[in-house]
């Protein structure tokens, strides 16, 4: 009987391994395909599409940077990312900081429609933002989107922010200003420096859902010239059904891919702490 | 509420035309039904796996933490990455689907998934899973944390283990996490809108509509303003209602734990 009992034990034990690393499998596998196939030439994709590359094609990527010009809109997607959080991280700040530390009458309602633009689904808006910024002459620039990206994005992290001050003990402001440093001084040379995990957390954060936004950009800015990577690549999916370079096109989904898988898995705890603060309290 | 088309100044007031134009249109419940069917397979499917792998990889050593995060690789990814990526694995004449059939003796009539009426949906909503998943293992398993470790040691004290434990401890333990979970999925299957214009654009024969996709059709492709802007608003007020309603539904906890 007991051998039976372990026996079960077991079985169990080895159907739960299974199931996990079947899970594992699928989701692993197929971006591992992905980066194969990106050093694979074009007519070995087609030949052996599960085979191993029989000699690696690096220039695909070279291809892919240059030909396909990838470089073009990499540089479009990094100002358009950079001067949003250039913007984004200290106007969120400000008003995290006053929400945390000075609530005025209404601060309350305020915060909470703050809450509610986190949760509304932005596409929702797309028409009439559309007509906002085709009157104002911003659609299809980088400054249009940029802006845009801004508002899109401060809800989320005003959010994230407040809760990040508020942790931050009430002594160190208060013997700032005792100190006599006036309220401005006290936010950037005494409370700004102390957020600073918080500010990098959130971000890094930003900086990747911004680099792989895709439907705001398709309406707001969707000429060559001002195409973010997203638009770029699902470009040249689309060239490439007809003109075949589909090494090229692999190693260009893996250039979009791998910056942000790296720059994740550095910061993956805090990471998964923002998501989940973002789920368990919004 | 106007009707209105492109940007000029002409307006003209026309009342909730535009909404009984929305009802009377068969493209938009057509959309709505594949909203609803994405939500209820492809979060069906999400739940189970999210709570089964979830359960199943309860510690939180480095090599668990560390596969944790592996499953959240696709939804860090860009959704553009996703949908390119899972064409090809659809491809009828490259693709993963076909590779896998031919292991069972070649085909003859190679399967187009994505091009086909009766499998673009489907096609459509495991590659949200695929994209999903992982940020529902997640929330699950930060919610299989908080559950208090004596519980845990004394059900098992009292010989519940696996399933059982899983049914009568860990499940009901987790309804708070779930309801959130579920609330997530609704805004989530019913404003799906770059997975599926990236893949299929709704296509073809309008089997993978979905009501964001459609309301860019109206808008950018049609300059229909007005409706797609009527379209906005009834998605808004179902997102709404629809989340009100599982909240409620969902009040009573049954462990009476008021969290």
């Amino acid at each position: 009987m007991k051998a039976l009992a372990q026996l079960i034990v077991l079985a169990k034990k080895s159907m739960t391994f299974a199931f996990v690393a079947l899970f594992t499998l699928s989701v692993v596998l197929p971006l591992l395909w992905m980066t194969m196939t990106s050093v694979k030439s074009s007519p070995e994709i087609f030949a052996s599409p599960w085979g191993l590359p029989t000699t690696p094609h690096w220039d695909n990527f070279a291809n892919a940077w240059k030909a396909a010009g990838i470089a073009h809109y990499f540089a479009n997607s990094l100002i358009v990312t950079t001067a949003t959080l250039i913007f984004l991280i200290p106007i969120g700040a400000m008003a995290a900081y006053i929400f945390a530390r000075y609530p005025f009458p209404g601060s309350k309602l305020l915060f909470g429609s703050f809450l509610g633009g986190m949760m509304f689904p932005q596409f929702l808006i797309i028409v009439p933002l559309f007509a906002l910024m085709s009157n104002t002459h911003l659609l299809d620039t980088k400054i249009g989107l940029t802006i845009v990206y801004i508002a899109y994005s401060l809800p989320f992290t005003i959010f994230v922010l407040t809760g990040f001050f508020q942790t931050l003990p009430k002594d160190l402001d208060e013997a700032a200003m005792i100190d006599g440093c006036s309220h401005s001084r006290t936010f950037w040379q005494v409370m700004l420096p102390l957020a600073k995990p918080g500010l990098i957390v959130v971000g890094i954060f930003n900086g990747i859902g911004l680099w792989n936004e895709y439907s705001l950009a398709l309406v707001l800015a969707n000429s060559e010239q001002n195409k973010t990577l997203p638009l770029g690549i699902a470009n040249l999916a689309m060239v490439m059904h007809y003109s075949g370079d589909w090494g090229a096109l692999f190693a260009g989904l893996v250039i979009v891919m791998v910056p942000v898988l790296i720059v994740y898995w550095f910061f993956r705890e805090k990471i998964h702490e923002t998501m989940l603060a973002g789920a368990i309290k919004g | 509420m106007f009707k209105w088309s492109g940007l000029s100044q002409n307006k003209k007031f026309v009342g909730f035309d535009n909404f009984k134009d929305l009802f009377h249109d068969n493209v938009f419940w057509m959309a709505l039904l594949h909203n609803a069917e994405i939500f209820a397979i492809g979060g069906s499917i999400i739940l189970i796996l999210g709570l089964g792998v979830a359960h199943a990889m309860q510690g939180n050593g480095r090599f668990t933490r560390a596969l944790r995060s592996v499953y959240l690789f696709p939804n860090i990814m860009s959704l553009v990455v996703v949908a390119v990526l899972w064409q090809f694995l659809y491809n009828p004449r490259m693709g993963l689907f076909n590779a896998v059939a031919d292991l069972f003796g070649k085909q003859k009539h190679r399967l187009d998934i994505l091009g086909t009426p009766g499998t673009a949906l489907p096609g459509v909503i495991i590659t949200f899973v695929w994209f999903a998943a992982g940020f529902y293992i997640m929330l699950f398993s930060a919610g299989i944390r908080q559950i208090p470790e004596e519980v845990v040691e004394a059900s098992k004290l009292d010989g519940a283990e696996g399933f059982v434990r899983f049914k009568k401890i860990t499940l009901p333990l987790l309804w708070s996490v779930g309801r959130i979970a579920l609330v997530y999925l609704v805004i989530n299957t019913l404003n799906v809108f770059a997975l599926v214009f990236l893949m299929t654009t709704g296509g073809p024969d309008r089997k993978t509509e979905v009501m964001l996709t459609y309301l860019y059709e109206q808008a950018f492709v049609n300059s229909d303003y007005g409706a797609a802007t009527a379209l906005a608003v009834a998605n808004f007020v179902i997102v709404m209602a629809v989340s009100g309603l599982i909240l409620k539904l969902t009040k009573n906890d049954p462990t009476g734990a008021t969290r």
